[in-house]
C-alpha cells in the first residue's frame, strides 16, 4: 500500500472515532426517546461511594450509549444488516413481507389464567362473556417464516370454552376476514376494522343483529406502532388509523384523572403513540355513556388495550360501558360488577396478553 | 472497559491515542501506564489495588533475582516466592470459592465463601507477570530497573484482559524502544477493525443461535439441533476470542508494539494435536515453556511423559474457569493428545484429508459441549441427544437453520484462510483502495451493532 492510501486509511479511522466522539459531546442531550418510549440516561452525578462500587462508571457508559448521536438511525442500520443476512426475526417480532407480527410464545400463566375466569363465572350471577382475541400471529400464521415457532392460539381458545363463560367467537369472526386489514402492519393491535368484526362476534353471542360498519374516516396516515419500535425495522410504510363511530353525544369519564372527554383524544395523533387516541391510552377505568344507545344496559369490560378501539362500536348498543384494566385497578371483578349495576360482564383480551397477564387473579376474587 | 464498546471506541481510544502521539518519546511509557490503569480501574475501581500490588511484587522479585544471581539457591527462592504470590492472587480471586464450595459439598463443612467478583483479566496478567521473574532468572531477559517501564508491561491495556499472554522476554526490547510509523499504525488499524468485526458482527450474532439451543429443553432437542448448537458455540467462541486477540494485536501496533499471534485458523486442523498448535497459541506456549518443559517434557520415561501431559492439560482446563466441567474438558483433551501421540496419529495419517477434518471437528465440537454447558446433568443429556438420543430434526430446528444459514456460510468462510488469500490476490491498487473502504464499512456496521445492543425499548405499552 502506498503512502497516500495509508494516510487515507489512518484519516478515515481517526476521523470516524474522533468525529463521532466529538459530535457526541457537542450535540445536546435528549431526555426522552419517542421510538423507545422511555427516558434516556443523563450524565450521572459524582459521588465517592458510586465510584468505589463501580456504579458511577457504569452509569457513564449507559449515558454514552443512550445519548449516542443518531441513535435511532444506527438501530435501523443494524436491523437492515441482519435482514440482508437472512434474519426475519428481530427482538421477538417477525418480519413477514410488509407486515410485522409479534411472536407469541407459551407462558406458564396460560392455564392458570383460564381457571380465574372459571372462578369468576362461579362467583357472579351475571352473565360472563369471554372473548379471547387471536393475534396476527394466529390469523396470519401462513405469513410467518417457514417453521417459525408460534403459540397455538386456536387450541388455547378451544380450551377456554371449558371455563363456563359464554363463548364469543372472535376467532371465527377474524378468520372469516383474514384477507382484510384487520391488524396494523407496524403495531400489535387490531385495526378499527378488526375491532368491528370483534364487535359483531359479541353481538352474535348476545343474539343481536350487529349494526353495519359504516363509513370510515382516516385520522392518521403516519402511524408507526409498537412493533416498529421493538423490531428496529424502520423501512416499512406507516399505518393509517380509521374511525367508524362518531363521538357525538358520547362522554368518556376518565375516573382516575377526573377528566371527561369524547371517544377519541386527538392530541395523541401528533405523538408517536397514536393508538392511544382511542379513549386516551392505558388508564385504570373509563366509564363511557351514550344516552342514544339502543338499550339502557350497562356493560363491564375487563380488558386490555384492544378494547380501546372496540369500545366505540359497543356504544351503539350499551348506554353505559365500564372499561376496567386490572393492571391498574386491582379489584375483585365480581364485587365491582355488583356495586355498579352491571348487566353483563365481558372479559376481552388478546391471547398474547392474556396468557402472560399477571393480574388475572383479580378475575377470580 | 471492553474494546467492543462505545465508550472505549469513541472516547477512551481517541483521547489515549491523541495524548500518546503528542507526548515526547521518553514519556510515552508513562502515558501508557496511566491510561492502562484508568482502563483497568474503569470497570472495578477498587481492583486497581491489585495492579499496584502486582507491579510492586514482581518488580521487587525481579530485582532480588538479579541481586542474588551469584547464589542460585537464593535466586530460586525469589522465583518461587514470585510464583507463589502470583498464584495466591489468582487462587484467592478465581478458585477460592470453587475449592471451598467443593470441599464443603464433600465434607459437609460450612467454611464461608468469599463471594467477591473476579477481577477482569486476572488469569491473563498473573501469567504474564509470572513469566517476568522466570525469564529474568533464566537470563532470557534483562532485569527491568525502571518501575514505569515495568508497570507499563504489567498493565499494558491492549492485552491486559484477554491476551495474547505476552511473555516478558518477547516485549523486553520493545518496552525500551519501539518503531512507530505510519505503516505500522495503519496495519494496526486494519487488524483492529478485523477483530472488531469478528467480535461484534460475527461472534455476537451467532451467539444468539447457541443461546436458542442451550435454552431448549433437552427433551425437545433434535440431533441436528444439538450439533447446530455446538457449531454455533464453536463459531462464537472462536470469533469472539480471536477477534479480541486481533484487536489487542492491532491496538498494540498503533502504540508501536508487536505481539505474538494467538490463533491460526484452528478449525482447518486435521488432528487434535494440530488444533492446539493453532488455538490460543500464547497459552499453549506459556504452559509448554513454564510447566511442560521444566517437568521434562517428552524427554523422560513414558509414564512420566503421560503424567506431564495430564498435568499440563488439567491445568489448561482449570485455567479456563473454576468449575468441574473445565477440569473435565482439560482431561478430555489430555486423553485425545495421548491417544493421537501413542497410536491414533498413525492411523489418521492413512485417512483421506476430509475424514481427518471431520474427526477433528467432531472431537472439538464435543469438547465445546463440555466447555460450555456447566450443568453436568444437562451436559449429559445434551450430548446424548447429539449422539442419537432424540429425533433427527424438526420444524423448529429447520427454522433456526434457515434463519442463520447465510451467517453460518460467512462464518465457515471466515474461519479458513481463503478470504485472506483472495484479498491478497487482488491487484495491489485494488487492495490499496479497498482497505480504507473496508475499515470504514466495518466501523459503521460495528457502531450500528453496538448502539443496537444498548437499544432497550421500554414497552409498557406492549399490553
Amino acid at each position: 500500500m502506498n503512502k497516500t492510501m495509508q494516510r487515507v486509511t489512518a484519516a478515515v479511522f481517526c476521523l470516524f472515532i474522533g468525529g463521532l466522539g466529538l459530535l457526541h459531546i457537542l450535540m445536546p442531550d435528549r431526555t426522552f426517546s419517542p421510538v423507545e418510549n422511555r427516558n434516556l440516561a443523563q450524565f450521572p452525578t459524582f459521588s465517592w461511594t458510586s465510584l468505589k462500587d463501580g456504579t458511577y462508571t457504569a452509569a457513564i457508559e449507559t449515558y454514552l450509549e443512550d445519548q449516542f448521536p443518531f441513535r435511532d438511525k444506527w438501530m435501523g442500520l443494524k436491523t437492515g444488516y441482519e435482514y440482508l443476512l437472512g434474519r426475519r426475526e428481530f427482538n421477538n417480532v417477525y418480519l413477514c413481507g410488509d407486515t410485522l407480527i409479534s411472536k407469541v410464545y407459551d407462558d406458564s400463566r396460560a392455564e392458570k389464567n383460564l381457571q380465574f375466569i372459571a372462578q369468576l363465572v362461579e362467583k357472579t350471577d351475571l352473565p360472563v362473556y369471554l372473548g379471547l382475541i387471536p393475534t396476527a400471529a394466529e390469523i396470519w400464521r401462513d405469513k410467518l417464516p417457514e417453521g417459525a415457532p408460534s403459540f397455538d392460539q386456536v387450541a388455547y381458545i378451544e380450551a377456554a370454552k371449558d371455563t363456563g363463560a359464554i363463548y364469543v367467537d372472535m376467532l371465527g369472526a377474524l378468520s372469516a376476514h383474514s384477507d382484510e386489514s384487520i391488524f396494523y402492519r407496524t403495531d400489535h393491535h387490531w385495526t378499527s376494522l378488526g375491532a368491528y368484526y370483534g364487535y359483531t362476534a359479541l353481538m352474535d353471542a348476545l343474539g343481536v343483529e350487529p349494526e353495519p360498519q359504516g363509513e370510515g374516516e382516516t385520522v392518521s396516515e403516519d402511524f408507526y406502532g409498537t412493533l416498529y419500535s421493538t423490531s428496529g425495522v424502520h423501512w416499512l410504510q406507516p399505518d393509517s388509523i380509521e374511525r367508524y363511530i362518531s363521538s357525538d353525544g358520547i362522554t368518556v369519564e376518565d375516573v382516575y384523572n377526573e377528566e371527561t372527554h369524547g371517544l377519541y383524544v386527538d392530541s395523541f395523533l401528533s405523538e408517536k403513540d397514536k393508538y392511544s387516541s382511542f379513549m386516551g391510552g392505558n388508564n385504570p377505568l373509563y366509564i363511557i355513556r351514550n344516552p342514544n344507545a339502543a338499550t339502557d344496559k350497562t356493560l363491564l369490560v375487563v380488558r386490555d388495550s384492544y378494547s380501546d378501539s372496540l369500545a366505540p362500536f359497543l356504544t351503539q348498543y350499551y348506554s353505559e360501558i365500564h372499561l376496567l384494566d386490572l393492571r391498574y385497578y386491582r379489584t375483585s371483578v365480581a364485587d365491582y360488577a355488583e356495586g355498579n349495576n352491571i348487566d353483563e360482564i365481558f372479559v376481552c383480551y388478546s391471547v398474547e396478553n392474556f396468557i402472560r397477564d399477571t393480574d388475572a387473579v383479580f378475575l377470580g376474587q | 472497559m471492553v474494546f467492543s464498546g462505545l465508550p472505549f471506541l469513541f472516547f477512551y481510544l481517541v483521547v489515549t491515542l491523541l495524548i500518546y502521539k503528542l507526548t515526547p518519546l521518553k514519556l510515552r511509557n508513562l502515558v501508557l501506564l496511566i491510561a492502562s490503569l484508568f482502563f483497568y480501574g474503569w470497570g472495578e475501581p477498587v481492583y486497581i489495588v491489585i495492579m499496584f500490588l502486582s507491579i510492586a511484587v514482581d518488580y521487587t522479585h525481579g530485582m532480588l533475582v538479579e541481586r542474588w544471581r551469584a547464589n542460585d539457591r537464593k535466586a530460586r527462592m525469589a522465583v518461587a516466592s514470585s510464583v507463589f504470590l502470583n498464584l495466591l492472587i489468582l487462587v484467592t480471586f478465581k478458585y477460592y470459592d470453587f475449592l471451598v464450595g467443593s470441599l464443603n459439598a464433600i465434607t459437609g463443612w460450612s467454611i464461608p465463601l468469599l463471594g467477591v467478583s473476579m477481577p477482569i483479566g486476572i488469569s491473563f496478567y498473573t501469567f504474564q507477570t509470572m513469566s517476568y521473574t522466570i525469564d529474568v532468572y533464566r537470563k532470557d531477559a534483562p532485569v527491568q530497573r525502571n518501575i514505569v517501564t515495568f508497570g507499563t508491561f504489567v498493565t499494558l491495556f491492549p492485552q491486559l484482559i484477554a491476551g495474547p499472554i505476552i511473555q516478558y522476554k518477547s516485549v523486553a526490547d520493545q518496552l525500551q524502544c519501539r518503531r512507530e510509523d505510519l505503516e505500522k499504525f495503519v496495519s494496526g488499524i486494519q487488524r483492529f477493525c478485523v477483530g472488531l468485526a469478528k467480535k461484534v458482527l460475527l461472534a455476537n450474532a451467532v451467539g444468539k443461535l447457541w443461546d436458542v439451543f442451550l435454552a431448549t429443553d433437552t427433551a425437545q432437542l433434535t440431533v441436528l439441533g444439538g450439533w447446530l448448537g455446538l457449531a454455533a458455540y464453536a463459531f462464537q467462541i472462536y470469533f469472539d476470542f480471536s477477534g479480541y486477540s486481533d484487536m489487542a494485536i492491532g491496538l498494540g501496533r498503533m502504540f508501536g508494539f508487536e505481539f505474538i499471534e494467538n490463533f491460526n485458523y484452528p478449525y482447518i486442523s486435521r488432528s487434535v494435536v494440530e488444533f492446539w498448535k493453532r488455538w490460543h497459541i500464547s497459552l499453549t506456549n506459556w504452559f509448554r515453556e513454564y510447566v511442560y518443559f521444566p517437568l521434562g517434557g517428552n524427554r523422560v520415561s513414558k509414564p512420566k511423559w503421560i503424567r506431564n501431559i495430564l498435568i499440563v492439560w488439567l491445568l489448561t482446563g482449570i485455567w479456563h474457569g473454576a468449575g468441574w466441567n473445565f477440569l473435565l474438558w482439560g482431561l478430555y483433551y489430555a486423553l485425545w493428545m495421548l491417544a493421537e501421540r501413542l497410536f491414533l496419529g498413525k492411523w489418521l495419517e492413512k485417512l483421506p484429508a476430509a475424514l481427518r477434518h471431520i474427526y477433528t471437528l467432531a472431537v472439538v465440537l464435543v469438547g465445546w459441549g463440555l466447555f460450555a454447558i456447566e450443568d453436568m446433568g444437562q451436559l449429559g443429556s445434551y450430548l446424548a441427544v447429539c449422539f442419537g438420543g432424540g429425533s433427527l430434526v424438526d420444524a423448529f430446528t429447520l427454522y433456526q437453520l434457515w434463519s442463520y444459514l447465510p451467517l453460518l456460510v460467512i462464518l465457515a468462510f471466515a474461519a479458513t484462510p481463503v478470504s485472506g488469500k483472495l484479498f491478497r490476490k487482488l491487484p495491489e491498487r485494488v487492495q490499496a483502495v479497498a482497505t480504507p473502504v473496508l475499515v470504514l464499512a466495518s466501523l459503521i456496521l460495528c457502531t450500528a451493532s453496538l448502539v443496537d445492543a444498548s437499544y432497550n425499548p421500554f414497552l409498557y405499552f406492549r399490553f
